[in-house]
């Protein structure tokens, strides 16, 4: 008794379960359930098909390089059984796993620690794009207006010379223009 | 995928589908393909008169697995999607039962070559000896030979003239 690999997902398959599919040159598919010989009918590759882990592995989703994936293998020879390799070899497959656990939650969450510096870049971007949604470009705007209005008005000030203005009284003016002089004249005068 | 949702019939040939993947209906694999294009496309591109055959077996598309009744029609098969795209699928080492082990834990990762693909010469330059070569593409030259690489490097010989 054999505890199988299904070819399309790569699961055990347990004795008493699955389809095996001969194909007419003599190689044996095992499927695990009626999911994956679905698929394999309808030639699916199962490197493009999300939930297998051929794709998991293929995508860097889970380990897939490893050496402590050498020590399980098909052995065709059969051992004589003795109690001391059998014990040996029990203990050697407790240790073996127990590495090769702590080796792939390491792997998986080095690959999440990396989405988390990609989730705070972009964060980061964010906020920056949309910086007017967390002050509004107008706040203090009328405070700023005034204060250029103030600048520009002295700015003005400074620009101008003074002229010089005479104060005429309006009567004798009057009385001037009425004797016939033009205004011409009038300059001609003050001059 | 869609096996659990409902199928949306999206395309006009979709009919008879359960039919067509029972398995007497099955096809040639793509690795059974590619163990033909490797061991032995010559003896496939010139079979011998065989009268149940399509053309009597005279004119076979190795990629396709496919018979054709004359040259033309195999000429005109050449130069359709269905063609191109088999190409495609073929470029990259099929998927095997021993790739499913080593999914499963049993042996690393191994990571599936690509490959030159092209369609199949002429019958006479069968005759004549020429044979379809499946010749792996180094992850190097592939990586080079690209458009988007090129440009890249284009881009940076200009900056750097600039």
């Amino acid at each position: 008794m054999r505890i199988e690999t299904c070819y399309f997902c790569s699961s055990k398959i347990y004795p008493g379960h699955g389809v095996n599919f001969v194909r007419n040159d003599c190689k044996i598919f095992k499927f695990c359930r009626g999911k994956c010989h679905k698929a394999f009918k309808r030639k699916k590759n199962p490197r493009k098909v999300g939930w297998t882990k051929a794709h998991r592995k293929a995508a860097g989703k889970e380990l897939a390089i490893d050496p402590s994936f050498e020590f399980e293998k098909r052995r065709n020879v059969p051992i004589k059984y003795s109690r001391e390799t059998w014990q040996k070899a029990l203990e050697a497959i407790k240790r073996v796993t127990e590495i090769k656990e702590k080796r792939t939650s390491q792997f998986v969450m080095e690959r999440l620690r990396k989405g988390r510096q990609i989730e705070i870049q972009m964060d980061v971007k964010d906020v920056q794009r949309n910086m007017s949604l967390i002050r509004s470009p107008a706040a203090g705007l009328r405070e700023r207006r005034a204060k250029e209005a103030a600048e520009e008005a002295a700015l003005m000030e400074e620009d101008l010379p003074e002229e010089k203005i005479t104060y005429v009284d309006a009567r004798e003016l009057e009385k001037k223009l009425e004797e016939g002089m033009g205004i011409e004249d009038l300059e001609m005068l003050e001059a | 995928m869609g096996m659990v949702t409902k199928r949306k019939k999206m395309h006009y040939g979709d009919t008879h589908l359960q039919r067509r993947w029972r398995v007497r209906n099955r096809r040639r694999d793509l690795d059974q393909i590619d163990d033909d294009l490797r061991t032995r496309s010559g003896e496939l591109m010139n079979q011998n008169v065989d009268l149940d055959k399509p053309g009597f077996a005279q004119f076979y598309c190795v990629h396709c697995a496919k018979y054709f009744i004359d040259d033309t029609a195999m000429q005109a098969h050449f130069r359709t999607k269905v063609h191109k795209r088999r190409l495609k699928a073929l470029e990259i080492e099929p998927y095997s039962i021993e790739e499913a082990e080593r999914a499963a834990g049993r042996g690393s990762f191994v990571k599936p070559k690509k490959r030159a693909m092209e369609t199949q010469p002429s019958k006479d330059d069968v005759v004549a000896g020429k044979r379809i070569r499946v010749e792996e593409v180094p992850e190097d030259t592939a990586a080079t030979d690209s458009p988007s690489t090129s440009k890249t490097k284009r881009k940076k010989a200009e900056k750097m003239e600039t």
